[in-house]
C-alpha cells in the first residue's frame, strides 16, 4: 500500500452504465456473432454450414430482440429514449447507434424471415389450425437464397456497423484509458463471434446435439479464442512495454489490484481452457466449451463496463462496486436472462428446431415433438 | 432558461414519438453554443494555497443546488502527502472544469449537454434520457447521474445566480477564500489577473480539456490520477435512499 | 416424460422466464411512464431544483432586487461554539432555512467586515459579484455551519416535553403536558412510581446547612446543580435563574473538558484563575506563530476567522507559521509548504519543548529584556511597551520561611504598615531592585529593574532569601539540557533551538497559542509555559503578538436602558461549589485532619487555582458524595457523558440510580449520550429559532456581540398565547410557579425605575438588546424600514414594538438586522498598540500557584512555567503506573475538521466523512502488520474499542490519533420510544469511535474519577496509555 500519499476525504462516484449495459453489450454482440454463423449456411448456401446456420439464427433473433430493451433500461429516462430520433449529433457514437440498432434489428427480422420463410411454408402445409398463419408468414414463398443472400449482406452491413458504433463507442472515451484502445472494438468483435459460437453449442446440445454442428462450432470458437488471445497479448505488451502512454496508464491503473489481478487470470483461463478443450477434442465438449465461452464474453463486458467504471479518474483506488439486489442489478440480469428465455421458447415454439438427421433435408415434424426437440 | 423547450418536452413526452417531429431539432446543439452572454467568459481560479480544507464549499453547494443525498457536484479532496520524509496536508478542490473544449459535450446523443455562450457547461434535464455517456466522456469524474432528476448532474457554475448578479455559492461561503470566481473576457478581473500574473495549472493538461478551472500551487503529484492509498470513504449503504430518515417537508 | 408434462414444463418455463423479465424490467417500466410525469421535473431545466436566488443584483447599475418569499436574515451559527455571525436564507411561507452564509458585518465571517453603519440593502451588494466586491468582501459559513441547519429539521429532534418511561436510560419516554412538567419539577412526589422525589420547592433552602459541622459548604440548595456548556447568549439568563433566584452556587460549564488546562495556564499566567483570561495571536498581522496544541483551520476558536486570516497570511501576508502537534492536521498546507509547517511532538510533553525554547532564548539573550524590566504599568507605558509583567518582581525563596513561595512585599520591607486584611492586597506593593541594586516598590520605580537577582536581601526581619521571578523561570528551564528535553518531547534539539531563534526573530510580531492540545495530564504546566514564551518577547496587547480582544458589548449589565444583573430578592449563592475551587485549607474538613495530625490527603483534590469543573461533579460529587450530595442535576446545551473522557465508566451507575441522583432535568433538543439518562427531557430551540446575544472567546480586536433571534418559528410545541418550549419560558413558568424573584410581572427595572415583566424570552432579549444598542460611545442609529423589510426583522415587529420603549425599538431592530453590534474594524488597535489591552501585569511568577499545596500530598508547587511529566493526583507519574512496557502506545484527540459532537446528526456532513479512522504512524502500522481500512483493537486502562485503521506519516510514532465526534450511542445511533413511536433508525449516527470511552480514572484517588490534571483539573484526553491491536480479517 502507498503510504506516500493517503486519500482522507473524496468522492466515490456511481457507475453510470449500470449492468443493464453489460446485458446489451453481451446480447447484442451474441446477436451480432449469431449472424456471422448464419451467414455460410444462409446466405452463402454453404449446406455444411446449414445446421450450425440454423442454430447461429436463433441466437442471433434471441439475442439481438433482447439487447434493446436491456439497453432502454440503461437509460435513466428510458420515456424519453425518442430524444435520440429528434436531433442531428453526428458526434456521438451513442447518436449513431440509436440510428444503427433499428437498422440491425429490421435487418436481423428481415433476415431471418427469408431463412426461416421455408420452414414456415412447411408449417403451413401441415394440417393444424395455425397453419393459416404460418402461410401468412411465408408470404407464400419458400427458400429463396437470392433473398437470403440480399437480406443476409443487409444483416452483415447492420451487424458490422452495430460491432463498429459498440466498439467505437466505448473505445473513443479518452477519459477511460482501459477503454481508449482500438483493440477494444477488435475485442468486443472476436469475444462476441466467440460468446455466439459458445451459445450455438450449447443450444445445439439441446437441440439435438448435432455431432458436426459442434466440432465445427468448436474449431470456430478455437479460432476466435486464439485471436482473442492474440489481441489481448497485444494490448498487455503495449501496456507493459509503455511504448504508448494509455496502453500504458490502462494497465497501471490496475495492476495493483489484487481483485483485478484474479479477474485477470480468471479471462485467460476463461480463454485458454476452452480453447484448448475445443482444440483437442472438438467432439463431445461443446456444452462444457460452450459455457465456458458464453461466460468468458459476458465476463469480459462486466469486466470492461462494471470494472472499468470502478476506476477513479481522478482518485486513488477503486470504487467500491456491489451489485445491487434490484433491478439495475441481479434483478434486471434475471429479467433480461428471463426476456431472452421466453424469446427463445417463443420462437422455438413458433418454428422448432427441426429433427434432423446426419444431413438430410429438413422435413416437417409434429408440433408437439418439435417442441420437446428444443426443450430436450 | 429555455422554458419553451422544456413544456415541449413535457407535451410531447407522454404523447407518441410522432409528435416530436413537431419539434424543431435542436440540430444546432450538436456544436453551436446557446444561452448566456457572449461578452463574459466565466472562470474559477482556485488558489490551493488558501484552502483549509473546510468543505464549506462542498455543502454550500449541497444545500444550494439541492443536490441529492451522498451526490457531489464539489469536493475537496483531502490528501496527506509525503514527500522526502515530510508528511503535508494537501487540498484539492475539484467541480466542473467547464471546459472549452468539453469531452462530454460532443458525446452527449440528445444535446441534453450544452454550453453557453459565456462558457458555462450545462445539462438540460429536461432534454437528457439518462444515458450516462457524458459521465463516462468527463476525464474529472466531475459528472454523475442524479437520483432524483433521473439525468446528468454536475457543477453548473451556479447559473441561476451569477445570471443573478450574485457569486456561485461555493465561491461565496469559501472560508480560505480560495475560490474565486469572475470574468476572463474582462481584462481587469480578478481571474484574469491571477491567470496572467500567477501561471495557474489546470488538472490533466494532456487530455486536451483545456478547462476553465485553474489551480494556484497545485501539487504535481495530485494533477492527474493521484496513486496512493485511497480514502475509507464508502457511499452509504443505500446509495439511493433519500435522507435515511425522511425530513419534514414543510 | 409425457408430452404434457413437457408442454408443462416449458410453458412454466415460459411463464418463469416473463415473470423475471417483468421483475427486472419494472422500473424501466415506470420509469417510461414516470418520466414524462410532471411531478418527477425538476423546478428549472438548467438548474434543477434550486431554489431562486436570495435577491439580484443588476451588475450595471448596482440595484438590488430581493426575491419574493426569501428574507436573509443575519443570526448567530451554533454549528460549534464559535457562534459566528451568518445570513440565514430563510423561506418564509415554508418556515423554513434554505441555506446559510457569513454575516458581511462580523468579525467572525468576514475580513475586513462592513462599516457597522451600512444600510443592508449595501451588505446585500456587498456579497454580490457587483464590481466583484463580493470576492473582497466574502463572508462565509464553514463546512459545520452550511450544514447545521440539518438540526432544525431533524427527525431526532424532541419537540415535545418528555418524562422517561421505565428505568433510567430505557430510551422509552412519554410526552407530558408542559404545566405537568413544570409542575413535577417544582413540586416533586412520587415521580416515578419509585418513592419521593424533591421538587425543587423543596431543595431551595437557602437556610440550612448542607453539614451544620461544615458550614462552609453551604446551605441545602446547592444540592441542586446545572451543567452547561458555552455562552451561546443566553448564559445570563440560565444565571439568573439558578444562581440568582434559585440561590444554587453549583452552574458550571464545560471549560474542564474543553480547554480547561489551556485556560487555567493562561489563567496563572494572566493572574486570574477564576475568569481565566487568555489572548489569542493577532493573526491579520503576525509573521510568526508558533500553535503548541491547537490546529487553527483545523479546529480552533474562532474557528473561520483565524481560518481566513490563516491562509491569506501564508499566501499573500507575511505569516509564517508551525503546528506542533502530534497529529498532521489540516492547520498544514502543502502548497504553502515553506510558510505552514509541522512539528510532530510526543503527547503531553509540549512543557518540556517550551521549556528547552526558553532555555536556548535566556542562554541567547533572545528575551524582550526592555519589556520584562519594567516593573509597573507606568514605566512600561514610558518605555513604549504595551503592557508589562512581574518578572522583576521579588519572591521569598527562603527555606522554611513562612512566607516562603510568596512575593516580597512593600510591608515586608516595612515600608507600609497595612492592618490584616489589607496587608499583602493590592495596596501593598512588590519589591523589585534597582539598577544599583537598592530594593523598591515596584509601583514607585520609573526605569527598569533588575531582571535576574539570586540572593539574600537585607529585610527589617533579618537577611531573606529572595529572587526574582524571572530567575526562578530561568532556574526552572535550566533543569534539563535541551538535548534532556529534546529527549522527552522527541522534537530534536536543533529543532528546538531552531523554534526558539524563529520565535524571537520578528519581535513582537510573533506569538504563541494554545488550546486542546494542552489536554493532557500535566497540562496546566504545559500551558502556562506557552503563554510565558509570550511573555518572555512581551508580545501582549501588540499588534502582530497575541491581543486580548476587544470584548464585547454586554447585555445583561445593569444598563444603560435595563437592570438586568441584579433584581430585588436576588440570591447571593454561597458555599463551596461541588468540584471545590478553593484551598483546600479553607476547609472544615482540613481543619479536623490537621486536628488528628494528618491534614494530607483530602478526600478528594481541592482545586484553588481552578474554575468550577464538570469532572468532579460527576465523579466526587455524583458519585461520592464529596464533599456533599447532589439532589437534582440540570443539564443545559450540553453533553458531558459524552465529552469527558472516562466518566461513562465512572459515573453511568450513579447515573442511572434515582437513590444517588433523585432528579436529572436536561433541556436539549436532542436526546444525547448525557440526556438519554434524564428523567425528563425539555425541548429547547436550536440555532436560528433561539434568542441570544453572544460573544467571540478572543481572537477579534474589536468589540462584538452576536445576535440570536428567531428567524424562523421554532418547531418546538407551541403554548398558549404563542410561546413555545424552550428552555426560556420552561425557567420561566417554574419561577413562577415557585415564586421565584426576578420573574413575572415587574421583575425588571429600567435605569428610570420603571418596572418591566419577564415572562416571555422577548422581555429578556430585547431589552438586553436595548443595553447592547446603548453601549458604547454613542447608541446606534434608528433601523430604517429598509432595513427591517429587508433583514426580515419585519418578523419581530409586533414583539418590537410591545416590549420596547417608542425610541428604543427601532435601535434594537438596527442591532437586529445586522445581527449584532460591531465595532468597526480598524478601530482594534491605535497605531501598533491594541485599543482594547490587558492593563493588569503578567506573572512570570504565579503567587497563589506557587503557595498553594496540592490537597493530596500537601507539597508545594511550581509558581512559574516548568516542565512536569504527565501526574495522577498524588503526583505519581503516569508513565509507572501505566508502563510503557504494557502500554506501548498513546491515543490523542484532535478535533474533527468538520464535525463538532452534535453535528453528527447533520447528514450532509457524515455522508462526506461517515466516520473516524484511527491515525496509526505508519512504522507502527508496519510494524504490526496494520493497512488502511483494517479493524483493530484499542485497549487502554479504562476500556477498549474497536476502530478502522488508517495509516499515516502524520502522526507521530507511538501515538494513536483519534478524530473527535464519532462514536456516538445516541444522537439517534440508538432509535427512542416517544409515547409507543419508535424514532428512525440510523446507525450510520454511531459510526466510528469516542476516544472518551477509552478514559481513564485516576488509580491513585479513592472513590470515582476520571483522571485530570492535577492542577487545572481539565479531563485529561491527551496522551491516555494505550495498546493496539490488529483485529482477524472480518467476514
Ligand atoms: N472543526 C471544529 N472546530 C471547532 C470545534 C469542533 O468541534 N470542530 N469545536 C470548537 C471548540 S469547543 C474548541 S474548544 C476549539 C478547540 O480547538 P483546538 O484546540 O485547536 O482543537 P483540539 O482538537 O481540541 O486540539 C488541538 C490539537 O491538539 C493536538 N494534540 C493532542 N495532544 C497533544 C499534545 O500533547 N501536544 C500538542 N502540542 N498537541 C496535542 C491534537 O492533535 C489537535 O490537533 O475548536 C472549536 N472549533
Ligand atoms: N475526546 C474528546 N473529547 C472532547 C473533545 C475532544 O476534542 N476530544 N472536545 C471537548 C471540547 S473542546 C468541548 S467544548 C466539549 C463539548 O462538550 P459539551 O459542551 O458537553 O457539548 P456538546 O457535546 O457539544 O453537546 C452540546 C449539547 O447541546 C445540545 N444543543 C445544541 N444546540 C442547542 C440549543 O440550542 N439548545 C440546547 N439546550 N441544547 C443545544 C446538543 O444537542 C448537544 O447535546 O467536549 C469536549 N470533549
Ligand atoms: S469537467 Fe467534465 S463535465 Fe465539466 S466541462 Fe469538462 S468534461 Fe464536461
Ligand atoms: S446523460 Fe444526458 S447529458 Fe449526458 S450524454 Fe446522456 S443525454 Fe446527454
Ligand atoms: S459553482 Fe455552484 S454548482 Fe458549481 S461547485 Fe460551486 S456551488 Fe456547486
Ligand atoms: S470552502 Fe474554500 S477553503 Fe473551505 S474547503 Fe472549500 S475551497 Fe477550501
Ligand atoms: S465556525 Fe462554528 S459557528 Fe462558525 S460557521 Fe462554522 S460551525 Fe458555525
Ligand atoms: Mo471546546
Amino acid at each position: 500500500m502507498d503510504t506516500n500519499i493517503v486519500e482522507v476525504i473524496n468522492v466515490t462516484r456511481e457507475v453510470a452504465w449500470l449492468p443493464w449495459a453489460v446485458q446489451y453489450f453481451f446480447l447484442i454482440g451474441l446477436s451480432v456473432g449469431g449472424v456471422l454463423l448464419s451467414l455460410p449456411g444462409y446466405a452463402f448456401a454453404r449446406e455444411e454450414w446449414r445446421a450450425t446456420g440454423r442454430v447461429a439464427l436463433l441466437v442471433a433473433l434471441t439475442c439481438g430482440l433482447a439487447a434493446p430493451v436491456a439497453l432502454l433500461s440503461d437509460l435513466h429516462q428510458p420515456g424519453r429514449f425518442w430524444h435520440f430520433y429528434v436531433v442531428f449529433r453526428p458526434t456521438s457514437w451513442m447518436w449513431w447507434g440509436s440510428l444503427i440498432i433499428p437498422f440491425y434489428v429490421a435487418g436481423l427480422l428481415v433476415y431471418a424471415w427469408t431463412c426461416l420463410r421455408e420452414e414456415l411454408r412447411e408449417h403451413g402445409a401441415v394440417d393444424s389450425r395455425l397453419a393459416p398463419l404460418y402461410r401468412l408468414a411465408a408470404a407464400g414463398g419458400g427458400r429463396n437464397d437470392a433473398l437470403i443472400r440480399a437480406a443476409g449482406l443487409v444483416a452483415l452491413a447492420g451487424a458490422a456497423a452495430v460491432v463498429l458504433y459498440t466498439g467505437a463507442e466505448v473505445a473513443v472515451v479518452r477519459a477511460r484509458p482501459l477503454w481508449n484502445t482500438p483493440f477494444l472494438p477488435v475485442q468486443f468483435a472476436l469475444t462476441a463471434l466467440a460468446g455466439a459460437a459458445g451459445l450455438v453449442l450449447i443450444l445445439n446440445r439441446f437441440a439435438g446435439a448435432d455431432r458436426a454442428v459442434e466440432v465445427r462450432v468448436n474449431r470456430v470458437l478455437a479460432a476466435t479464442l486464439a485471436a482473442v488471445m492474440a489481441v489481448g497479448g497485444l494490448w498487455l505488451a503495449l501496456g507493459l512495454s509503455g511504448i504508448e502512454p494509455t496502453h500504458a496508464e490502462a494497465l497501471g491503473s490496475v495492476v495493483g489490484s489484487e481483485a483485478w489481478r484474479v479477474t485477470a487470470v480468471w479471462a485467460v483461463a476463461a480463454t485458454a481452457v476452452p480453447f484448448a478443450i475445443a482444440l483437442a477434442r472438438p467432439s463431445g465438449t461443446g456444452l462444457l466449451t460452450g459455457l465456458i465461452a458464453v461466460h468468458s464474453a459476458w465476463m469480459f463486458r462486466w469486466t470492461v463496463f462494471i470494472g472499468g467504471q470502478s476506476v477513479p479518474k481522478t482518485g486513488a483506488g477503486f470504487y467500491e462496486y456491489a451489485l445491487p439486489a434490484g433491478p439495475d442489478g441481479l434483478l434486471g440480469i434475471a429479467g433480461t436472462a428471463g426476456l431472452w428465455l421466453f424469446l427463445l421458447l417463443v420462437i422455438t415454439a413458433i418454428v422448432p428446431t427441426p429433427r434432423r438427421p446426419a444431413s438430410g433435408p429438413v422435413r416437417a415434424a409434429p408440433a408437439a415433438g418439435r417442441a420437446v426437440a428444443a426443450a430436450e | 432558461m429555455d422554458r419553451s423547450r422544456r413544456n415541449f418536452c413535457l407535451g410531447a413526452g407522454a404523447a407518441a414519438v410522432g409528435a416530436a417531429a413537431l419539434a424543431a431539432p435542436p440540430a444546432d446543439a450538436a456544436a453551436a453554443r446557446k444561452g448566456g452572454d457572449p461578452a463574459n467568459r466565466w472562470a474559477m481560479v482556485v488558489d490551493v494555497r488558501k484552502c483549509v480544507g473546510c468543505q464549506a464549499c462542498t455543502v454550500a453547494c449541497i444545500m444550494e443546488n439541492a443536490v441529492p443525498a451522498n451526490s457531489f457536484r464539489t469536493i475537496v479532496s483531502t490528501y496527506e502527502v509525503t514527500e522526502g520524509g515530510r508528511a503535508g496536508t494537501a487540498m484539492l478542490p475539484r467541480l466542473c472544469n467547464h471546459c472549452e473544449d468539453a469531452p462530454c459535450l460532443p458525446v452527449c446523443p440528445t444535446g441534453a449537454t450544452f454550453q453557453r455562450r459565456d462558457g458555462i457547461v450545462v445539462v438540460d434535464n429536461t432534454v437528457c434520457v439518462g444515458c450516462g455517456y457524458c459521465v463516462q466522456a468527463c476525464p474529472y469524474d466531475a459528472r454523475f447521474i442524479n437520483h432524483e432528476t433521473r439525468t446528468a448532474d454536475k457543477c453548473t457554475f451556479c447559473v441561476h445566480r451569477v445570471d443573478a448578479g450574485l457569486l456561485p455559492a461555493c465561491v461565496e461561503t469559501c472560508v480560505g477564500g480560495a475560490r474565486i470566481f469572475g470574468d476572463l473576457n474582462d481584462p481587469g478581473s480578478t481571474v484574469s489577473r491571477l491567470v496572467r500574473t500567477q501561471a495557474p495549472k489546470v488538472l490533466k493538461p494532456g487530455q486536451g480539456t483545456d478547462p476553465r478551472v485553474f489551480y494556484i500551487g497545485l501539487d504535481p503529484n495530485l494533477e492527474g490520477k493521484v496513486e496512493g492509498t485511497p480514502t475509507l470513504w464508502r457511499p452509504s449503504a443505500r446509495p439511493h435512499a433519500h435522507a435515511p430518515a425522511a425530513k419534514e417537508h414543510a | 416424460m409425457s408430452i404434457t408434462r413437457r408442454i408443462l414444463l416449458k410453458t412454466s418455463a415460459a411463464g418463469g422466464a416473463l415473470a423475471a423479465f417483468a421483475a427486472g424490467f419494472s422500473d424501466t417500466a415506470r420509469h417510461l411512464v414516470g418520466g414524462a410525469r410532471a411531478a418527477d421535473r425538476p423546478d428549472d431545466a438548467i438548474s434543477g431544483n434550486a431554489p431562486p436566488p436570495e435577491f439580484r443584483v443588476d451588475p450595471a447599475t448596482g440595484t438590488v432586487t430581493p426575491t419574493p418569499g426569501q428574507t436573509v436574515a443575519n443570526v448567530a451559527c451554533l454549528g460549534c461554539t464559535t457562534l459566528c455571525g451568518v445570513r440565514v436564507r430563510v423561506d418564509t411561507a415554508a418556515n423554513r432555512v434554505l441555506r446559510v452564509a457569513g454575516n458581511p458585518y462580523s468579525p467572525l465571517s468576514t475580513d475586513p467586515f462592513l462599516p457597522y453603519a451600512t444600510p443592508i440593502r449595501e451588505s446585500f451588494a456587498s456579497l454580490t459579484r457587483l464590481g466583484e466586491r463580493g470576492l473582497q468582501g466574502r463572508s462565509t459559513a464553514c463546512g459545520r455551519g452550511n450544514a447545521a441547519l440539518e438540526m432544525l429539521t431533524s427527525p431526532f429532534r424532541v419537540t415535545t416535553p418528555l418524562k422517561r418511561v421505565g428505568p433510567r436510560g430505557s430510551g422509552r419516554w412519554e410526552p407530558i403536558a408542559f404545566d405537568r412538567l413544570v409542575e413535577e419539577i417544582a413540586e416533586g412526589g412520587d415521580l416515578f412510581g419509585e418513592g419521593p422525589v424533591d421538587g425543587l420547592r423543596g431543595l431551595r433552602d437557602l437556610k440550612t446547612p448542607i453539614d451544620p459541622a461544615a458550614p462552609e459548604l453551604g446551605p441545602q440548595v446547592n444540592r441542586v446543580a446545572l451543567l452547561s456548556s458555552v455562552n451561546d447568549g443566553r448564559e445570563p439568563f440560565v444565571r439568573r435563574f439558578f444562581n440568582q433566584a434559585l440561590g444554587t452556587i453549583n452552574v458550571v460549564g464545560h471549560g474542564a473538558y474543553c480547554g480547561g488546562a489551556y485556560r487555567s495556564g493562561s489563567g496563572a499566567a494572566f493572574g486570574d484563575a477564576k475568569k481565566m483570561p487568555h489572548a489569542k495571536p493577532d493573526l491579520r498581522n503576525a509573521e510568526f506563530v508558533l500553535f503548541i496544541g491547537t490546529a487553527p483551520s483545523n479546529a480552533g476558536n474562532p474557528f473561520k476567522r483565524q481560518a481566513m486570516l490563516l491562509a491569506r497570511g501564508r499566501t499573500d501576508g507575511v505569516l509564517n507559521y508551525v503546528v506542533v502537534d502530534p497529529v498532521l492536521t489540516n492547520a498544514d498546507n502543502r502548497a504553502t509548504a515553506d510558510r505552514a509547517n509541522w512539528v510532530p511532538i510526543r503527547p503531553g510533553t509540549d512543557g518540556a519543548l517550551v521549556m528547552g525554547m526558553m532555555r536556548w532564548m535566556f542562554e541567547n539573550g533572545r528575551i524582550d529584556t526592555r519589556y520584562l524590566s519594567q516593573p509597573n504599568g507606568a514605566a512600561a507605558e514610558a518605555a513604549g511597551e504595551a503592557g508589562w509583567c512581574n518578572a522583576t518582581h521579588l519572591v521569598i525563596v527562603q527555606k522554611g520561611h513562612p512566607r516562603e513561595g510568596r512575593m516580597l512585599r512593600a510591608s515586608d520591607m516595612g515600608w507600609v504598615t497595612l492592618d490584616e486584611k489589607e496587608r499583602y492586597g493590592d495596596r501593598d506593593a512588590f519589591v523589585v531592585l534597582a539598577a544599583d541594586g537598592a530594593p523598591v516598590a515596584h509601583d514607585a520605580h520609573g526605569g527598569a529593574a533588575a531582571l535576574f537577582h539570586d540572593g539574600a536581601l537585607e529585610t527589617p526581619d533579618g537577611a531573606l532569601a529572595v529572587k526574582t521571578a524571572l530567575t526562578l523561570l530561568r532556574d526552572e528551564t535550566m533543569r534539563l539540557e535541551l538535548s534532556g528535553y529534546a529527549d522527552v518531547c522527541g522534537v530534536p534539539a536543533d529543532v528546538i533551538a531552531g523554534l526558539a531563534r524563529e520565535f524571537t526573530a520578528h519581535g513582537k510580531k510573533a506569538a504563541a497559542n494554545a488550546h486542546g492540545g494542552m489536554m493532557a495530564g500535566n497540562g496546566f504546566y504545559n500551558a502556562f509555559g506557552v503563554v510565558t514564551l509570550n511573555t518572555l518577547i512581551g508580545n501582549l496587547n501588540h499588534k502582530g503578538g497575541t491581543i486580548f480582544g476587544g470584548g464585547r458589548f454586554p447585555d445583561e449589565q445593569d444598563g444603560p436602558r435595563y437592570k438586568l444583573a441584579s433584581f430585588p430578592g436576588q440570591v447571593k449563592p454561597s458555599g463551596i461549589a461541588i468540584s471545590r475551587p478553593v484551598p483546600y485549607e479553607r476547609s472544615g474538613e482540613f481543619r479536623a485532619a490537621r486536628a488528628a495530625g494528618r491534614p494530607y490527603p483530602a478526600k478528594a483534590p481541592w482545586y484553588p487555582n481552578a474554575p468550577q469543573l464538570t469532572t468532579e461533579y460527576l465523579t466526587s460529587g455524583l458519585v461520592d458524595g464529596y464533599p456533599y450530595g447532589l439532589k437534582a442535576l440540570f443539564l443545559w446545551n450540553s453533553n458531558p457523558v459524552y465529552g469527558i473522557p472516562g466518566v461513562r465508566a465512572a459515573a453511568e451507575a450513579a447515573l442511572r440510580d434515582p437513590a444517588t441522583l433523585p432528579l436529572i432535568v436536561a433541556i436539549d433538543p436532542f436526546i444525547n449520550e448525557s440526556s438519554a439518562l434524564a428523567d425528563y427531557i425539555v425541548p429547547d430551540t436550536v440555532l436560528y429559532e433561539t434568542w441570544g446575544w453572544a460573544a467571540p472567546w478572543a481572537g477579534v480586536p474589536t468589540k462584538t456581540t452576536t445576535a440570536r433571534w428567531p428567524v424562523v418559528e421554532a418547531r418546538t410545541e407551541r403554548l398558549p398565547g404563542g410561546r413555545h418550549v424552550q428552555m426560556e419560558t420552561f425557567l420561566i413558568a417554574l419561577a413562577m410557579r415557585l415564586g421565584l424573584p426576578g420573574f413575572g410581572p415587574d421583575a425588571i427595572e429600567d435605569t428610570e425605575g420603571n418596572r418591566h415583566p419577564l415572562e416571555r424570552p422577548e422581555d429578556w432579549y430585547l431589552r438586553g438588546g436595548a443595553n447592547v444598542a446603548w453601549l458604547g460611545k454613542q447608541p446606534v442609529p434608528d433601523a430604517t424600514d429598509e432595513d427591517i423589510a429587508l433583514s426580515g426583522v419585519a418578523r419581530l415587529l409586533p414583539a418590537l414594538k410591545a416590549t420596547l420603549k417608542d425610541g428604543e425599538w427601532r435601535k434594537v431592530a438596527f442591532v437586529l438586522a445586522r445581527g449584532g453590534r460591531y465595532q468597526d474594524d480598524g478601530e482594534g488597535f491605535a497605531g501598533d498598540v491594541a485599543t482594547h489591552r490587558f492593563k493588569d501585569p503578567l506573572l512570570v511568577y504565579n503567587e497563589a500557584v506557587g503557595t498553594a499545596r496540592s490537597s493530596i500530598t500537601g507539597r508545594r508547587w511550581t509558581g512559574t512555567a516548568t516542565w512536569m511529566e504527565p501526574v495522577f493526583a498524588d503526583g505519581t507519574p503516569v508513565r509507572r503506573v501505566h508502563t510503557p512496557e504494557d502500554w506501548p502506545f498513546q491515543v490523542v484527540s484532535a478535533k474533527s475538521v468538520l464535525v463538532s459532537a452534535y453535528t453528527i446528526a447533520a447528514d450532509r456532513l457524515r455522508h462526506l466523512h461517515p466516520e473516524n479512522p484511527v491515525g496509526i504512524n505508519a512504522d507502527d502500522a508496519r510494524r504490526l502488520g496494520i493497512a488502511t481500512g483494517d479493524r483493530i483493537r484499542i485497549a487502554t486502562p479504562g476500556g477498549s474499542a474497536t476502530a478502522t485503521a488508517i495509516v499515516r506519516h502524520g502522526v507521530m510514532p507511538g501515538v494513536l490519533a483519534v478524530e473527535h465526534g464519532f462514536g456516538h450511542r445516541e444522537y439517534g445511533a440508538r432509535p427512542h420510544v416517544i409515547g409507543g413511536t419508535r424514532q428512525p433508525d440510523v446507525p450510520e449516527i454511531g459510526a466510528g469511535i469516542n476516544l472518551n470511552d477509552l478514559g481513564i480514572a485516576d488509580p491513585t484517588r479513592a472513590g470515582a474519577s476520571v483522571w485530570v490534571d492535577p492542577i487545572a483539573g481539565s479531563a485529561v484526553r491527551q496522551g491516555i496509555p494505550a495498546r493496539l491491536e490488529r483485529l482477524a480479517v472480518p467476514a
